[in-house]
């Protein structure tokens, strides 16, 4: 396990009480390490990569071309475009592929289990170019139904799935469903905002088209993340956003762009924050992830049943794969009452949705507090969140 | 000047230090707002940007504010009550007295920025520019 102290926010107070941070599926809190590289690349090496010639700038492009390399390590990728986030990953891939390869008639395959960044982008492009939308059902025992899949792939040419589910923890069986779309014809988006800060994904072994990641939710900087695109579906890509660090020769009567990533990477990209989520992936590499996975897994497993003895329903199934993530309800509390008298002893939880409605809708419900544990989490904190829960229902009308 | 019904409650709560406490206090508002019955939950009288369902509805009836809320959520049902308490049955003007900051005293809420999980200031937003339109004679 790594060590917390590394972590300078997790020695704050909240509300008078030491703060318990469980709100990690929306984003993880940053080590020293991170901090200090932002810190010293603003105090020391500050300037735009790429053009100039100059020595600060040769410093910012190396920072910031190292983030990719080391994605490119991590991930067994041969191309990673840098981008906002997941969502911008995703976005990408809707404007920058699927404008360039999907036509009225076509299909894409989606389902409820997605976060609205993973819907949103395909309902636009849906509307523009008059492509018809495929939503897998989820089961009532929260896993995809596989039989619709399959009977949803003749015809489509992109499937966009989740790998790890944000409400429910669930990771879905992602080797499966590439090979059954590739075998159709089809493309694979994942979105692994989830899946990638708990299990080493590698994207050439899995045979991925598309990975979309998030650096926040893995110890790195907000603001940025990546796209991990196969050579072959790179090749089929074009650019949506222009200016800047994407062009190759502009004149007044047209442009040309770059051939590698940067076509991708339209203005000044995020610099400083390439370069802490670098320092996150170098912490990283020194964490045993298997470990720490089946570690937290075994911390979400008795939180779940410590919640069920308490009363509440409790939304996921905890298998070996899934992620550490407990959603749950008390029918005695509401979920953001919950949330609040949480937070009053120190504890940070999720509620609300999770950008992920059709989800909630299926589970026929309209929000749930959401516990997510992350590396610097300990069973002592899950003891923690279960007691002062139970103090909370005991004292506001619930059944403890 | 604040209807006095709030300015009591307000002096209170400024004698509540722990947190907890003054989430049973605001909890026990709840029952200061007329109950807006289910069957009358509009998407027209939707508090929008709540995570809970909260519905609330104002009307001017001989010159007073006139409240009505429901809410899942029992904090956002108290802090409806708070409402109540600085506006039902008021005149216009007083109603209009009470501001975003009273409910800051509540001592509840972590930010009243606008934001997802913050219906309780688009529920105040809302109420003031009805109070806004009705005293323009709208």
């Amino acid at each position: 396990m790594i060590n917390a102290s590394d972590f300078p926010i997790l020695s704050r107070k909240v509300n008078g009480k030491r703060l318990v941070y469980l709100d990690n599926a929306a984003t993880t809190q940053k080590p020293q390490v991170v901090i200090d590289a932002m810190n010293r690349y603003y105090t020391n090496s500050n300037a735009n990569v790429h053009r100039a010639v100059h020595t600060l700038a040769g410093e910012a492009t190396d920072g910031y071309e190292a983030c990719r390399t080391s994605l490119k390590a991590w991930f067994n990728a041969p191309r990673v475009v840098l981008t906002s986030g997941t969502t911008e990953a995703i976005n990408l891939v809707a404007h920058g592929w699927g404008r360039a390869n999907l036509k009225e008639g076509d299909a894409i395959v989606l389902t409820e289990m997605e976060h609205h960044s993973d819907i949103v982008p395909w309902q636009m492009l849906s509307k523009e170019r008059g492509v018809e939308l495929r939503y897998v059902p989820v089961l009532e025992d929260m896993t995809l139904d596989m039989d619709a899949y399959t009977a949803s792939l003749p015809g489509a040419k992109l499937v966009c799935v989740v790998h790890t589910s944000n409400v429910l923890g669930v990771r879905n069986p992602v080797e499966r469903i590439i090979e059954q779309a590739h075998a159709s014809g089809a493309r694979v988006l994942l979105d692994a905002a989830q899946g990638a800060p708990h299990t080493r994904i590698d994207v050439t072994e899995l045979d991925v088209d598309f990975l979309a990641v998030s650096a926040h939710k893995m110890l790195g900087p907000t603001g940025i993340g990546c796209l991990t695109v196969k050579e072959d579906a790179f090749a089929e890509m074009a650019p949506f956003m222009g200016g800047g660090d994407m062009i190759d020769q502009v004149t007044v009567e047209g442009s040309t762009y770059q051939e590698n990533e940067h076509k991708f990477e339209a203005g000044t990209p995020r610099i400083a924050e390439a370069i802490g989520w670098k320092a996150a992936m170098d912490y990283l590499e020194q964490v045993d992830l298997d470990a720490e996975h089946h570690r937290l897994l075994g911390i979400a497993r008795w939180t779940a049943e410590a919640l069920r003895n308490l009363g509440c329903t409790v939304y996921g199934r905890h298998d070996d794969m899934d992620s550490a993530v407990v959603s749950f309800l008390h029918p005695a509390l509401h979920a953001e009452d919950m949330a609040h008298l949480l937070d009053a002893q120190g504890f940070a939880v999720r509620t609300g949705h999770h950008c992920a409605q059709p989800l909630l809708h299926r589970l026929g419900i309209s929000s749930t507090v959401r516990a997510s544990f992350y590396l610097y989490n300990t069973m002592e904190e899950a003891e923690g969140l279960v007691e002062a829960l139970s103090h909370v229902l005991e004292r506001f009308g619930g059944s403890a | 000047m604040i209807a006095a019904p709030l300015a009591e409650v307000i002096e209170e709560l400024a004698d509540i230090e722990d947190r907890m406490e003054r989430f049973e206090f605001i909890f026990d508002l709840a029952e200061d707002i007329l109950a807006l019955p289910i069957e009358a939950w509009t998407d027209e009288n939707r508090v929008k940007g709540c995570q809970s369902q909260a519905h609330l509805e104002v009307r001017l009836q001989d010159g007073h504010v006139h409240l009505r809320g429901g809410a899942d959520a029992r904090l956002v049902q108290g802090l409806m009550g708070l409402l109540a308490l600085g506006m039902h049955g008021q005149p216009l003007e007083v109603a209009r007295a009470m501001t975003v900051d009273h409910i800051k005293e509540a001592g509840v809420l972590n930010s009243l920025t606008p934001s997802r999980s913050n219906g309780v200031r688009t529920m105040f937003d809302m109420i003031t520019q009805e109070l806004e339109a009705m005293s323009h004679g709208e």
